[in-house]
């Protein structure tokens, strides 16, 4: 269960429009590496995790995910705010506006609407925190590629502390992966699924 | 900064703090010095809530205490203008 607070996770004050910047950072809205993504795969991988700190983790970041895409939203919006014809037309902004106008949709930055192709959910817990790792690494490096786009103040600041969450969260499925390896047999991480084969995990166990 | 913006400041940082250990905690349950720290910070926590709500509107759904239904009021998060 979810409740919603009216507040975002970290302020989003963006004075000055800048559509052409938008445009890229929408990616991590509904982009492959997006929050959309990052919030649905953690939120769907932790029904089939077989240790309660694994449930805990995903449960706990798939949520603040969806702080994340929020705060996303409102930086796309803000970028988006008091537009002319004319800045959109040289921004580039005209072939999403032609879809969109300036509401707020999940794409990626060249145009490919979310596709739930960019996540996975496996049910076997070695593979998806290795699949979940690997996306806070690949969220962590679009966010430095957005960086090197922006130099708005208003808008380098809440993307750094959106970068910096991709670091602690890939620390925290780290330590979900070394709990669980600490319950298998150090000699073969692999010889049965520990979500699926419950019979050979409880004797280990 | 307006006198709105600073005390929701203030509490996103608290709340902050508490969602970071909550996910420290996640795979530390036993980590009493966190425990306590995680306390520290929801106490201090609390009464900005409380001074916010009541100056500015509720931050989620709770009992409203009034004629209408405040939550509807602007701004919303991803609101500028206030």
């Amino acid at each position: 269960m979810f409740v919603y607070e009216k507040q975002l996770q970290y302020p989003v004050k963006i004075k000055n429009p800048n559509p052409a910047l938008a445009k890229l950072i929408i990616s991590q809205y509904g982009g492959p590496d997006g929050e959309l993504g990052a919030s649905i795969r953690y939120l769907s991988q932790r029904f089939s995790m077989p240790l309660p700190e694994l449930k805990a983790t995903l449960t706990d970041i798939g949520t603040e995910e969806l702080n994340h895409l929020e705060m996303i939203g409102a930086i796309v919006y803000q970028l988006t705010r008091n537009l002319s014809m004319e800045d959109i037309k040289k921004a580039g902004f005209d072939a999403y506006f032609v879809d969109h106008t300036t509401g707020v949709y999940p794409n990626s930055a060249a145009g490919v609407p979310f596709n739930a192709f960019s996540i996975a959910s496996k049910g076997d817990p070695i593979t998806d925190l290795h699949e979940s790792l690997a996306a806070e690494q690949k969220a962590r490096v679009t966010y430095d590629n957005i960086l090197r786009f922006c130099d708005d103040p208003d808008v380098i600041d809440p993307i750094r502390f959106l970068r910096a969450r991709e670091v602690v969260h890939y620390q925290r499925f780290g330590e979900n992966l070394r709990l669980l390896t600490d319950k298998l047999d150090s000699k073969n991480f692999y010889a049965f699924n520990p979500s699926f084969d419950k019979h050979c995990f409880n004797k280990k166990k | 900064m307006t006198e709105r913006d600073m005390l929701l400041k203030k509490i996103g940082t608290l709340k902050f703090a508490v969602t970071d250990i909550d996910l420290f905690l996640d795979t530390h349950p036993g980590d009493t010095a966190m425990l306590k720290k995680r306390e520290e910070y929801a106490d201090q926590l609390k009464p900005l809530t409380e001074q916010f709500e009541e100056k500015y509107g509720p931050l989620t759904k709770c009992e409203n205490g009034a004629n209408t239904w405040a939550w509807v009021k602007d701004p919303w998060p991803w609101d500028t203008e206030v």
